[in-house]
Parts: C-alpha cells; sequence; structure tokens
C-alpha cells in the first residue's frame, strides 16, 4: 500500500481508544476532585452526602495509598493524592469512584474541603527566583569568555524576552483502566507515551515489586510530550482504585478536568544580551532562562538543559555564557511538549537577532545566514558538528521563498496599502537528537516469525499518531524482504519489552527501529543460514526479496529464484527445532557528556531547517492572518516520507499555535482562566497558511536506515511567524518599540500600533556604531 | 418523566423513552456502544463528536452535520442519526480514501469528525469548492496534522466530485452509487420517521442546546426540555406586513441562507464565516442565541442592529412584545419571567445596509472579544435616516448605543462625524478585564470597530478614518 495502512480503522471510526474499549459490568468510573485555587491548606474532606448519592461510591485519598504516595521521579515534591494542603489548583485531592460516571460526578459535587486556608500563591518565574523558590540548582553552559567578548564588540543589546506556556490538547484527554489480577497485581491498559515509567510509578504507589504490575499501551489519540510523566498520575489513581476495590477501574479526565490538572509547556522569562561586529558577525551572547517549573518538579530538570543547548539557535557565536534556572510556582507542574525547553531557547536567540538587524539596519535573514553554524564548529557545549546542513537549508529556502523579490513586492504592497501591512521573516533551525539524559537512550525489540511467515514486533515505542508504528512496520518489512502486510506491530507491552523509556525527544523510530532492525536480522541471519545448509550453497549468495528466497550476487545464479518463498523457508526452519524469535537492544553509541563542565557530545547528530512565513496585519483592528510558509527540513533518508511531511506540517502548526495564538492564562492569584476549548484556541483549518515544504535527503550515517528523526524539530519554524506579524507591524509603526512576548496575540499587536508597549520588554542599546561610523 | 421519541439511527428505528435527558453522544456511545463518535471537549468546540442530522425542514428532510455532545437526546424525535459507522457501513468511502491517500490521518482521534463533516458537505449538496470544503470542516479540529493533508485529501474530493445531483433523490442515488454513503443508508434518507410528538410537562425551553449543553454537559435528572423546533412553524421566517417574523427554531444557518434576509440585509451572508461554526449554526437558534443573554451573542449584536423585538409567550398562550435592546437585565438575565419564552424574533422589513466586526483570537469559531453591528437605513442620496450601533462584549449585557449612532444621521457622514461617533462609542462603554482582553483593549477596540463599520459602508473614507 502506498499510504498508512495503520490508519484505516482511524477513518473507519473503528480504532478502540481507551474510552472506547469494552466494560466489564464490574466496572468503576472514576473522577478526581481537584484543588479549587492554587496555594491553600485544609483538615479533611466530608464525604457522607457524597457516599450517601449511591451504594456503590468509594471515595479514596491519600490515606487509601498502600505504598508510598509519591510521583516524582527526581525529587519528593509530587504527591499522587493531596495530604491537607495543595500547592497548586487542580491537585488531586480525592478519587471518586461509582457505578456510572455521572453518579461519580454528582457524588464528587457533593464533597466538602473543611477548613480552608488560602495561602499566597506565586505564579511568576521571577519572583520565585528572588524569593529563593527554586528547583535544584542552576545549570551554566559556556564557552569563550563573554565579559572580554562584550567589551570588545561595536554593538551590544540587551533585551527581555516573555514565552508564554502552551496546553498540549491531544484530541484523546488522559486516562487508563485498570484491573485487579489474581496474582494479586494490577494489570493496566494506559494511555502512556511511558509504560515502564507507569509500570514503576505504580509499582511505588502500590508497595509492589515491578513484575506484578503490567502495562499495555494501545495507541494514544495524541500526546505531544503530555502523556510522558504526566500520564502517571491518572495511571496510578485508576490503579489505586482496582486495588482498594478489587473491581476494574476506568479513569477518563474529561476537557476541564485534563485542561486544568495536567502539565503544559513551561513559561519562561529572560534576559539577553548580545555582541555583535559592525559587520553583523555575533561575537558574544549570554541569556538567563527563568524557567516557570511549576509546583513540582516533574521533568524540569531535564527540560532546563535542552533550552540551554539550544540557547544559540543555529548559529556560530564563539563567546556564550547561558544560564538555566527552575523556578518553583504554585502553578501546575510544567512538564514536556514537542521541543522540550528547545523552542523557549531558539525564541530568545531569535529575538535577539531581530533586534540586532534592527540595530544595524540589517535584513535580519541576511544577519541569520551571515552567522549560521558550519560542518567542524564546535558548539558552546563541546559538541563538534558533523555535516551541518544550516546554510543548505537556508540558502535553498530563501531560493524557494524567492526572498529579496518577496521583500520587495511586501515593501511595494505596504507602500502602496494603510490599513493592510504585510511582513515576512525566517528563522533557521538546528535540534539535537537523543534524550539529553545519557541512559534514557536504549531501547529493545522482539520480533516472532509465526511458522506461517507472518511476523510480529514488540518494541518500547508508542504509538501516538507519529507514525512510528509504519515506520516500524517497514523497517521490518525491508529487512526479511517481505510486503509490509506480513508484518504486524503489536500494542506496547511492559511484559514483551521491558525497561523501556518514554517514545519521546523525537527518538522513537532511532531507538526502536534500530532494535527491531536487529532483532529481525538475528532471525534473518538463522533463515539464511538454515536455507543455505538446504541449498548446498553459502548464506551470503541468498537473501529475501518480495517474499521470495532468491540468488545475489556474488552466486553465479544472482537474481534467479530459489524455488522457495519466505513462508517455506520459515516453515521449514520451524519443523527444523529453528529459533523464529529474537530480541534485540539498542543503545544510542558515542555520546558523553560531562555535567560537571557541561561539555560533551549528547546528541547523535543534529537536524536543521528553514522557514519562511508571510503575514498580513489588519492594523484598524491588530489582527492577522498568515499567508504562506515556505519550509526546507533536513530529512534525510526518509523512512516514510507521508508521514514526515505530516510531522513537519503539524508540528509548524503546533508552533505556529505556540507563537501566536495559544494563550495560556492565569489568574493573579494562580487560577487557569484558559481552561476549556472554548477559551483556548489552538490552530484551524483556516489558520493555517499555505504550506510549502521541500525536503532536503542527503544520508544520514547515525541514525536507522539513514533517517533523521522528524518530531520536534519543525516546531520551531513556527516562531518565524512572530517574527513575520512583528515585521507586518513595523511596516506599520516603524518607530514603535520591539517587543518579545509570545504568543503575538492581536492585543498585543494592537498595543504595539498604539504604542502602549511598556519598557521591559524594549531593548537598551549600547551602541558605539555611531562613533565608528 | 421523559417523552418517548422515535428516530433513527443509520439505518435502525428507535423508539426509547430515555430515563434523563443526556447529550445524544451520550446515548450514542453508552447505549447504542457506537464508538466512532467520540468525545473530544463537550462542549462543540472539536468536532470529534460529529454526526449528521437529518430533520424536516419546512417539510422536507435536510441533512447537516451538528455535535453531538451539545445534541439533547430527546430532541432526536422524527430526526434521522447518522454516526461513523452508518457512512462506514459498506467499508471505505471515498472520503475515507481521500484521508488515507493524504495522510490526512495521524492520531486519528478526529478522523472521522471530518469524515462525517465532509460527507454531510455531499449530502447537503451545496457546491463542492475550496471555500465550501473548508467551511464545512470549520467546526473541526486536529492537533497532528496541520491541516496541510486534511486540506490536500479536500482537494482531491473536489476534483473527484466538482458536481453534484441539485434534487435530493437524484442525488442520495449520486451518492450511492459513488460509495460515499452506503446504498443501504441512502436508501432510508428519503424519509423521516414521523415523530411521536408526546406531550409532557416541560421544566425547560432550549432552542438547539448547543450552548445548554456546554454548561451542563451532565443535566440533571429532572430535566425535561422542551425544544421548539416541532413547534408549527418555528422554523418559518415569514414576512407579515412590514415585519420579518424569525420562528423560535430558526437556525443561524438558515437565517444566513434565507432569501429574503440576503435580500433585506445585502452582503449579510458574509459575516456567517466568523459566527460559530458548521455543525454549530446547524443547530443554534437565533432564539437560544437571545435566551441565553450573553453579553457577546453574535447573532444577538446582529439583531440588536437590525432593530429586532421578542414576541414572548407565557405558559398560558397569551404573548406580549419586548424589544431586544430593553430585554436584557443584567449579566446572563433577560427581562422574561420563568414560564415565559421566546416564540419569534421580529425584525422592520425595511433594506438596511449592515456591517458586523468581531476581534477574537481565532478568526474562526471563537467568543468575540468585543463584537458589534452597525445598520443604516439610508435614503437614495446616501442621507442616513436610521443608525444602530450595537456592542457586544463590554459590559454585563449587550449595548446599543444611541448617541454614537445618532452622530451618523443625516447626510453622508463625514470623516469628522464618524471619528466622533467613535469617540462617543468609545466613552459610553466600561468594559471589564477577563480571558479575552483587558479592560483597556476593549475599549480601544471598541473605538477602531466603530471605524472598521464606517470603513465598510463608506469606504471613500478610509484614508481618512485610518490612525
Amino acid at each position: 500500500m502506498n499510504y498508512n495502512t495503520d490508519s484505516i480503522p482511524h477513518v473507519l471510526g473503528t480504532t478502540l481508544y481507551i474510552d472506547d474499549l469494552p466494560e466489564a459490568s464490574t466496572l468503576l468510573h472514576a473522577v478526581p476532585l481537584l484543588s479549587p485555587t492554587a496555594h491553600g491548606t485544609y483538615s479533611g474532606l466530608e464525604v457522607s452526602e457524597a457516599l450517601a448519592v449511591h451504594p456503590s461510591v468509594r471515595i479514596l485519598t491519600a490515606r487509601d495509598v498502600p505504598g508510598k504516595n509519591e510521583l516524582g521521579m527526581v525529587m519528593d515534591d509530587e504527591p499522587l493524592l493531596a495530604d491537607r494542603k495543595w500547592h497548586y489548583q487542580g491537585e488531586v485531592l480525592a478519587l471518586v469512584l461509582a457505578a456510572t460516571k455521572s453518579l461519580a460526578r454528582k457524588a464528587l459535587t457533593k464533597i466538602a474541603i473543611l477548613n480552608i486556608t488560602e495561602l499566597p500563591a506565586i505564579t511568576d518565574a521571577r519572583e520565585a527566583y528572588a524569593q529563593g523558590k527554586i528547583i535544584l540548582k542552576p545549570r551554566v553552559q559556556q564557552c569563550g569568555d563573554t565579559e572580554q567578548a562584550l567589551t570588545d564588540c561595536d554593538i551590544v543589546i540587551r533585551g527581555r524576552v516573555e514565552s508564554g506556556g502552551q496546553e498540549h490538547v491531544y484530541l484523546e484527554t488522559q486516562g487508563a483502566i485498570a484491573f485487579p489480577e489474581d496474582t494479586g497485581g494490577i494489570r493496566l491498559i494506559a494511555g502512556t507515551q511511558s509504560p515502564s515509567l507507569v509500570q514503576q510509578v505504580v509499582a511505588r504507589i502500590l508497595g509492589l515489586p515491578m513484575h506484578k504490575i503490567e502495562i499495555e499501551t494501545r495507541r494514544l489519540g495524541g500526546a505531544f510530550g503530555g502523556k510522558e510523566e504526566q500520564a502517571n498520575a491518572w495511571a496510578a489513581l485508576a490503579a489505586l482504585g482496582a486495588y482498594v476495590t478489587k473491581r476494574p477501574v476506568k479513569l477518563y479526565l474529561n476537557r476541564r478536568d485534563d485542561m486544568q490538572a495536567t502539565g503544559k509547556r513551561h513559561p519562561y522569562s529572560s534576559d539577553f544580551t548580545i555582541g555583535l561586529s559592525k559587520d553583523g558577525t555575533i561575537r558574544a551572547f549570554e541569556a538567563v532562562f527563568y524557567q516557570n517549573s511549576g509546583a513540582s518538579t516533574d521533568l524540569s530538570p531535564a527540560i532546563i538543559p535542552r533550552t540551554l543547548f539550544h540557547a544559540c539557535g543555529a548559529y556560530r557565536i564563539p563567546n556564550v555564557k547561558v544560564t538555566g534556572i527552575m523556578c518553583r510556582t504554585n502553578l501546575v507542574p510544567f512538564t514536556a511538549f514537542r521541543g522540550f525547553g528547545g523552542p523557549q531557547g531558539f525564541f530568545v536567540i531569535e529575538s535577539a537577532i531581530e533586534a540586532a538587524a534592527h540595530a544595524l539596519h540589517m535584513d535580519p535573514m541576511e544577519l541569520r545566514l551571515k552567522n549560521l553554524v558550519h560542518t567542524n564548529d564546535r558548539t558552546h557545549y563541546g559538541m563538534r558538528l558533523e555535516d551541518a546542513r544550516a546554510e543548505a537549508t537556508v540558502k535553498r529556502c530563501m531560493e524557494l521563498a524567492d526572498w529579496h523579490k518577496l521583500r520587495a513586492s511586501i515593501d511595494e504592497f505596504n507602500s502602496k496599502n494603510h490599513r493592510y501591512k504585510k511582513g515576512a521573516a525566517g528563522i533557521p533551525i538546528c535540534f539535537g537528537i537523543s534524550f539529553t539524559k545519557l541512559m534514557m537512550n536504549q531501547g529493545g525489540a522482539l520480533v516472532h516469525v509465526y511458522h506461517d511467515g507472518s511476523v510480529s514486533v514488540s518494541t518500547g515505542a508508542v504509538e501516538m499518531g507519529q507514525g512510528v508504528n509504519r515506520k516500524i512496520t517497514l523497517l521490518t518489512a525491508r529487512c526479511f524482504g517481505i510486503p509490509e502486510t506480513r508484518v504486524k506491530v503489536e500494542t506496547t507491552r511492559t511484559t514483551t519489552v521491558a525497561n523501556t523509556q518514554p517514545t519521546a525527544a523525537s527518538t522513537g523510530t532511532d531507538i526502536n527501529g534500530a532494535a527491531a532492525c536487529i532483532a529481525a536480522e538475528q532471525i534473518k541471519e538463522r533463515l539464511l543460514l538454515f536455507a543455505a545448509e538446504m541449498l548446498h550453497t553459502i548464506k551470503t549468495e541468498l537473501d529475501f526479496s518480495n517474499g521470495r528466497l532468491v540468488y545475489v550476487k556474488p552466486s553465479d545464479k544472482a537474481g534467479q529464484d530459489t524455488g522457495y518463498s519466505f513462508d517455506d523457508i520459515v516453515k521449514k526452519a520451524y519443523e527444523s527445532r529453528i529459533d523464529l524469535s529474537a530480541h534485540a537492544f539498542y543503545a544510542t553509541p558515542d555520546l558523553f557528556y560531562n555535567m560537571e563542565k557541561e561539555h560533551g557530545k549528547p546528541f547523535a547528530y543534529h537536524v536543521y531547517g528553514c522557514a519562511i512565513v508571510t503575514a498580513t496585519v489588519d492594523t484598524l483592528k491588530g489582527t492577522y492572518r498568515f499567508d504562506t510558509a515556505w519550509i526546507v527540513h533536513d530529512l534525510a533518508n526518509s523512512i516514510a516520507p507521508d508521514i514526515d511531511s505530516g510531522q513537519i506540517e503539524g508540528a509548524f502548526a503546533q508552533g505556529l499555535g505556540w507563537s501566536t495564538l495559544e494563550e495560556l492564562c492565569f489568574s493573579s492569584d494562580g487560577r487557569l482562566l484558559s481552561n476549556t476549548l472554548s477559551t483556548y484556541k489552538v490552530p484551524d483549518a483556516h489558520f493555517m497558511p499555505e504550506m510549502i515544504v521541500e525536503i532536503l535527503d542527503t544520508p544520514n550515517p547515525h541514525a536507522v536506515a539513514n533517517s533523521k528523526a522528524i518530531g520536534e524539530p519543525p516546531f520551531m519554524y513556527g516562531i518565524a511567524g512572530y517574527f513575520a506579524v512583528l515585521d507586518a507591524l513595523h511596516a506599520a509603526n516603524p518607530t514603535g518599540t520591539l517587543f518579545f512576548d509570545l504568543p503575538m496575540t492581536p492585543e498585543k499587536a494592537l498595543r504595539y500600533l498604539d504604542n502602549l508597549v511598556e519598557s521591559p520588554a524594549t531593548l537598551k542599546t549600547h551602541n558605539n556604531i555611531e562613533e565608528n561610523q | 418523566m421523559q417523552r418517548t421519541i422515535r428516530f433513527r439511527l443509520n439505518t435502525e428505528e428507535h423508539t426509547i423513552t430515555p430515563e434523563r435527558e443526556q447529550p445524544a453522544l451520550d446515548w450514542i456511545r453508552n447505549t447504542a456502544q457506537l464508538k466512532g463518535t467520540k468525545e473530544g471537549c463537550r462542549e462543540g468546540d472539536c468536532g470529534a463528536c460529529m454526526v449528521i442530522l437529518g430533520e424536516n425542514i419546512e417539510g422536507k428532510p435536510v441533512y447537516r452535520a451538528v455535535t453531538s455532545c451539545t445534541l439533547g437526546l430527546s430532541d432526536l424525535d422524527g430526526k434521522h442519526i447518522i454516526t461513523i459507522e452508518g457512512i462506514a457501513a459498506a467499508g471505505i468511502t471515498p472520503v475515507m480514501q481521500a484521508f488515507l491517500e493524504t495522510g490526512a490521518s495521524q492520531c486519528g482521534f478526529c478522523s472521522p469528525g471530518f469524515v462525517v463533516a465532509l460527507t454531510a458537505l455531499f449530502i447537503e449538496g451545496g457546491p463542492i469548492d475550496y471555500h465550501h470544503a473548508i467551511t464545512a470542516i470549520d467546526g473541526n479540529l486536529c492537533r497532528c496534522t496541520g491541516y496541510g493533508s486534511i486540506r490536500r485529501a479536500t482537494a482531491k474530493l473536489i476534483e473527484a466530485f466538482p458536481e453534484l445531483p441539485k434534487d435530493f433523490a437524484t442525488r442520495l442515488a449520486f451518492l450511492a452509487e459513488k460509495g460515499i454513503l452506503p446504498q443501504a443508508l441512502a436508501d432510508t434518507m428519503h424519509t423521516l420517521p414521523e415523530p411521536i410528538r408526546e406531550i409532557v410537562s416541560t421544566t425547560k425551553t432550549l432552542g438547539g442546546g448547543t450552548d445548554f449543553f456546554v454548561q451542563n454537559p451532565d443535566p440533571d435528572q429532572e430535566l425535561i426540555p422542551h425544544y421548539t423546533d416541532l413547534e408549527p412553524h418555528a422554523q418559518q421566517i415569514r414576512l407579515e406586513d412590514d415585519r420579518l417574523i424569525i420562528g423560535s427554531a430558526v437556525t443561524m444557518r438558515d437565517f444566513f441562507a434565507s432569501e429574503r434576509i440576503r435580500t433585506m440585509y445585502p452582503g449579510i451572508e458574509q459575516y456567517e464565516q466568523y459566527i460559530a461554526s458548521t455543525p454549530i449554526r446547524n443547530r443554534a437558534t437565533l432564539a437560544g442565541n437571545i435566551a441565553n443573554a450573553s453579553p457577546i451573542a453574535d447573532m444577538t449584536i446582529l439583531l440588536l442592529a437590525l432593530g429586532a423585538e421578542l414576541i414572548i409567550k407565557n405558559a398560558h398562550g397569551s404573548s406580549r412584545s419586548l424589544s431586544l435592546q430593553n430585554a436584557f437585565i443584567s449579566y446572563k438575565k433577560l427581562a422574561i419571567e420563568s414560564e415565559e419564552r421566546i416564540d419569534a424574533i421580529m425584525i422592520p422589513a425595511t433594506t438596511v445596509r449592515i456591517s458586523f466586526e468581531k476581534v477574537s483570537k481565532r478568526e474562526h469559531l471563537d467568543i468575540a472579544t468585543v463584537n458589534s453591528a452597525l445598520a443604516v437605513e439610508e435614503a437614495r442620496d446616501g442621507t442616513i435616516k436610521q443608525a444602530r450601533l450595537a456592542i457586544g462584549g463590554v459590559a454585563p449585557i449587550p449595548l446599543i448605543l444611541e448617541e454614537a449612532a445618532a452622530m451618523l444621521l443625516g447626510s453622508r457622514p463625514t470623516a469628522e462625524r464618524i471619528l466622533q461617533a467613535a469617540e462617543r462609542a468609545q466613552a459610553a462603554v466600561s468594559p471589564i478585564t477577563d480571558v479575552r482582553g483587558t479592560s483597556e483593549y476593549r475599549k480601544r477596540l471598541v473605538y477602531r470597530l466603530v471605524l472598521a463599520h464606517a470603513i465598510r459602508l463608506w469606504p471613500e473614507r478610509e484614508e481618512e478614518l485610518l490612525p
């Protein structure tokens, strides 16, 4: 088939997501009681009225946890169930179980939280920092000597950059179904990117060894990082319910609870200093990133280094000092979201460059082009860039968009139109692939060839719409030389492949696909050896192709069929007692990193690319539309081009949403205001511009089948949308104060037009260029 | 006690007496056990629960996409619900095939909703072009694809089926022949089940329920709603003397599609796309939009500018009229008693030019930060005889700004008068800050939206009016 057969049940409506699975008649539905405000204490819960709603109602609190009431993986600062205090709005105080969801909801409304004392809530990262509320120690990466370099620069610009949080809006909300097992353990069907992590957390919560807990993840209706660490609580709560009641328990969050209670992308507030020579060469860059980490540690310590690793974007900067600080606030624990701190880093350096281009009266695109990284450059964390493709993609993208003509046509349009103004901007990307936590770069696969010749593959990868199942199917089929219809990728289970890592960091195919190929190769090797013996030849003269066993070079019969199919050989091998199963393991090679020195090679390789986006602003209303996006993306040898182009467009859409449309709003006392899809808007079919995507297909020796990872890097392209609108606004009001405060909502656009941009976001320029000129 | 209802689900007839009122989504998923209709947001914003609703409008079967999370179960009397299972009964359809071939289904959770929406477009038989196809999916969210592949799927479909038979029966035969609908399903669509019309004492009158079920996603056991659409003439827009009478069950969709309305208010249909989404417009009524009494309701703002009056009926059948302008007392509160309800909306049958403006974060399917409409009645020489300016989102109730509008009366307004009107309008409002915008932003928008109206109505003033 020339399309993703995995999608057939989706379009037919027959795919079974968590809420679609058949329910046992004994099943109880669970709904969480969430803390109503951002920070407070309470003496307990009054539940008698709630219990009276229906005999099936059960209410579980911290006291019902048999093991350790803790979700945190780095620090013990995230209880599964709150115990007389809460630290953010949406913390789970109790779990209500009942025979139907409707009854559980009704019971929930009858619970009284007793003697609430409101405590002051911190919502701002800088305020938390000022009060000393930080998580772990700040991390600092540096190279060269920024202090010295900045004094030598012709121009130095300082600025402040804000970026907002982002709600994942996976269409399928979080959920899990737990089944009590007769072994005393729990089996779970969980909506998680990380079944092994859920297994570990549930084991800890229930005080059981991991082998008593089995997790299956069938597929996810979207995740985007939101079901990595943040899926644990819901699975653990369902497991706790099943453990206590000895009945199956389903917890499937409704949208409002999901938006209220689950972590999102971290808001950041950052300061930068950039120094350049008058010709536009970047000499030095400093930045301090105040990460709003939320109320508990969650994944923040893994996310902050990715911000630092990407603080220089796709640029060569000889003197760098970047600092990341995790600030503890009274907001929901912020978590993984496509890009994992990278986008926040990119937005700061791109803002600095935009500011520099304005100060130097240069075309920002030319300034970017001038400072791109090249092959053999070393990053500020000491990694040598092998085969850098920044310039190739940027130049091609400028060609594709016909940049100079585009600029001229925009200038012409703007000179002729008063109300509507157009703008354009482009940004390059350079994104490191591998988990930043070294140990996580490992994965396993289990391949069975059944004796009819059909193939089953299990890995640690979770299918969530990114097409990893399709890619693993194609890789395995290619390896065995059989049609893809003969390969089935199984649901992800902790009992088939153990100790797996989250499907995250864009590495799903790189790691799991590689492991599947190694396992398949092992079986194929056995089959060819067996066949060679049978045909009185040697195995190097045989191979499988199109489901047949054929002679290949150096055989003099190369190209001829042996008269046997793959299925024939499998059947004969089975009868000859040959093992048709294999487990394999893959660990990304050659990674090393010294945390003390913040130096090493944390990534297997980098992904490059460039996007140029145009926008039109209605300067009367402050609203805007995006017109066109040109994207040139370094995809290397794609395993499934249709899937990868979908990933590029989809990631770009999320990035564009984060940069412009999606506004996560909290009240000053820490309540989430944008807690529904009517108050939190994501891109729709009208919103997205025309997208013209071109692929750079130079092979990549560092990933399976010469491919490159795809999930996260194209997210960053969306940032170009922010600057495209800013460019149009600038055309309307050339003396306005530039501001770097994402998302670019229509309200902010109008503030710029009305000259109401406040000073903190403006630039202080120490400029000795005039003296020099 | 709930009423007994009769409806068709795909090809099966059902007569049921539901225990309690609930969104049709819950019945489809939990009772009928059809799991292809997904719950994504339960507030009509994502389209994952989309179904096709067949109902009699003016005696003819009309099939349109609606969100089943905002559709009342007991509203289905005499109607036909088609779910993804009904569409897929004979296997992969051309709509599904287009999604597969373009990679338009990634995680798949939204896919049934998109397939349903585009299938409804074909059943409706309107023009099949890019604009109509994108409008058909303006109530569907996808978080995976970025819509590139979905648009390519749509383009493929437009290319494959550029024209549809105009006649409904011929069209059904065509759609069945092309496999867009299973033959067995198409065969049932020529007629609709006879409604039972059981009379029970009700506790609440609802229009389409598109806002009610958002506010009450899990309604109380006690709720026994009365839906207005089974009443005689409730779906009609008729001319009586010098007034247009809009029945209480007239939907946004029917309002904008009405030839009468389009003729009376030239160009009014251009604003339809900025109000709600296709599946919501297909179900939401004008009366419901008013009854909800939101200060930011788009249709209310349009109707205020058009000088609408309400016909209010009480339980005994006697009625009174109430000008829409005086209908709003306070936030979400109407000047009608609990046993009264809106029976019809009357607007003067006078040709006016109307401008509608709305600023929201997202241009489509979003609640406005500020919305506004300006209607002007002009003499042949351009003299303004009557001007009504309505503004929403700036007070607990939607406002009519008489003083500002008065600045525009008389001879064709000059830029100076328009700017004064804008200033008056701005000075007349004191909005609050909320998730959709700050108070001062809203004030500035009021000023700018008045200018935007003026530029639309008197384009020659544009250069003088732009800030």
